[in-house]
C-alpha cells in the first residue's frame, strides 16, 4: 500500500471512521499472520494475537505519529501482543497445528512423495529448532526471514539501535544452528 | 591495515546490508579464509530454509476483519446500552417516587426491585470469582 494512501486512511480512522480501517487490516493481515505464527508456533493462537493487535492498534491510532511508517509500528504492537500471550500462558509455542497450514514453498504440487516427506521432515526440524531457541532469538529471525524486513525496520519493531540488529541476528542464527545440529541436522 | 571481519559484518553481508565498498572488502577477506566461506555457507543454507517456510495461501473470506470490526463496534454498543438503561431506570424511579401510589405499595415494589438487584449482583460476583480459577477459561469455543 502506498504510504500516502496509508496516511489518508489513518487520518480518517483518527477522525473516528472505523470503516477506513478495513483496507489497512487487509493489507497487513498476511505479513502479520506470518509473524504471529513464527512467534506463537500455531495458527489458532496467531490468529488471536493478530486480531487483538489490530484492535489495540486501532485504539492507539489517535496517538500515532503520521510522520512514521505504519508497518513497523503495527508489527511492534503485534510483537508485544505475542509476547504478552506467551508470557501469560494463554499460549505456548506449539507446532502441532502447523502441519496442515504450513508448507514449503518449493516444488509445490510437483514433487515426489519421498521429496515431500523430506521437505516435511526438514520443516518440522526447523520448527523444533525455533521452538528450542526461545522467544528473544525467535522474534528477530521471524522478522528477518519470514517477514523479510530490513535492519532499520527490525530496529524500529524491536525498539533497539540499528547497530545491534546484526549482532542479535548472529546470536539467534548461532543458537538455531546449535539447536539444529543437536537434533542431528547437518549444514554444509 | 584492513580490519578483520566480525560476526556482525558477516550477518550484514549475508543480509545484503552493506555498501558496495564494504561488500568488496568482505569478499576480498573471504577469498583468503576457507573458515569464513564455510561459516557463510552454513548461514546461507539456514537462511534459505527459513525463507522457504511459508503458508498455504489464505482462502478468500477468512480475513480477520469481520472479528476486528465486531470488536471495534462493541464498546460503542455498551456505551449506548448503559446510557439507555441508566436514563430509563432514573426516569422510572422518578415516576415511581412521585406517583400517588400508597406508601405500602411503594415499599413492597421497592423490596422486589432491591431483591432482584441484590440477587443479580451476587450471581455476577460469584461468576467473576469462579472465572479467576476456572481451568477452562482459556479454552476457546
Amino acid at each position: 500500500m502506498h504510504p500516502d494512501v496509508e496516511r489518508e486512511l489513518i487520518l480518517k480512522c483518527q477522525a473516528g471512521n472505523s470503516q477506513f480501517y478495513e483496507p489497512l487490516v487487509r493489507a497487513y493481515e498476511g505479513p502479520g499472520m506470518r509473524m504471529a505464527v513464527g512467534m506463537m508456533g500455531n495458527v489458532d493462537d496467531a490468529k488471536d494475537a493478530l486480531q487483538e493487535a489490530f484492535v489495540k492498534t486501532y485504539r492507539s491510532l489517535r496517538r500515532f505519529d503520521l510522520s512514521r511508517p505504519f508497518g513497523p509500528w503495527f508489527f511492534q504492537i503485534l510483537r508485544n501482543q505475542c509476547r504478552d500471550m506467551l508470557r501469560s500462558r494463554r499460549a505456548r509455542f506449539d507446532r502441532e497445528s502447523l502441519d496442515e497450514r504450513l508448507e514449503l514453498r518449493s516444488d509445490e504440487g510437483t514433487s515426489s512423495p519421498s521429496r515431500r516427506r523430506e521437505q516435511s521432515e526438514a520443516k518440522d526440524l526447523l520448527w523444533q529448532g525455533l521452538d528450542r531457541i526461545g522467544e528473544e532469538h525467535r522474534e528477530i529471525l521471524v522478522l528477518k526471514e519470514l517477514q523479510g524486513l530490513r535492519y532499520t525496520e527490525i530496529a524500529g519493531v524491536l525498539d533497539i539501535p540499528e547497530g545491534t540488529v546484526a549482532s542479535r541476528l548472529y546470536h539467534a542464527r548461532r543458537a538455531l544452528r546449535d539447536a539444529l545440529e543437536a537434533m542431528g541436522a547437518r549444514y554444509p | 591495515m584492513q580490519s578483520r571481519i566480525d560476526h556482525s559484518d558477516l550477518m550484514r553481508y549475508l543480509d545484503g546490508e552493506l555498501t558496495p565498498e564494504e561488500r568488496e572488502r568482505i569478499e576480498e577477506q573471504m577469498e583468503r579464509s576457507t573458515e569464513l566461506q564455510r561459516e557463510l555457507a552454513v548461514y546461507q543454507a539456514m537462511k534459505s530454509d527459513l525463507q522457504n517456510l511459508t503458508f498455504a495461501p489464505v482462502p478468500v473470506g477468512t480475513s480477520v476483519w469481520s472479528q476486528v470490526n465486531r470488536r471495534l463496534a462493541r464498546p460503542l454498543g455498551w456505551v449506548f446500552l448503559t446510557v439507555g438503561v441508566v436514563a430509563w431506570t432514573g426516569y422510572a424511579a422518578y415516576l415511581f417516587v412521585t406517583s400517588s401510589a400508597a406508601v405500602v405499595e411503594k415499599l413492597a415494589t421497592s423490596a422486589v426491585g432491591i431483591g432482584i438487584i441484590l440477587l443479580l449482583a451476587t450471581v455476577i460476583f460469584e461468576r467473576y470469582q469462579e472465572s479467576l480459577t476456572d481451568p477452562y477459561r482459556d479454552v476457546h469455543r
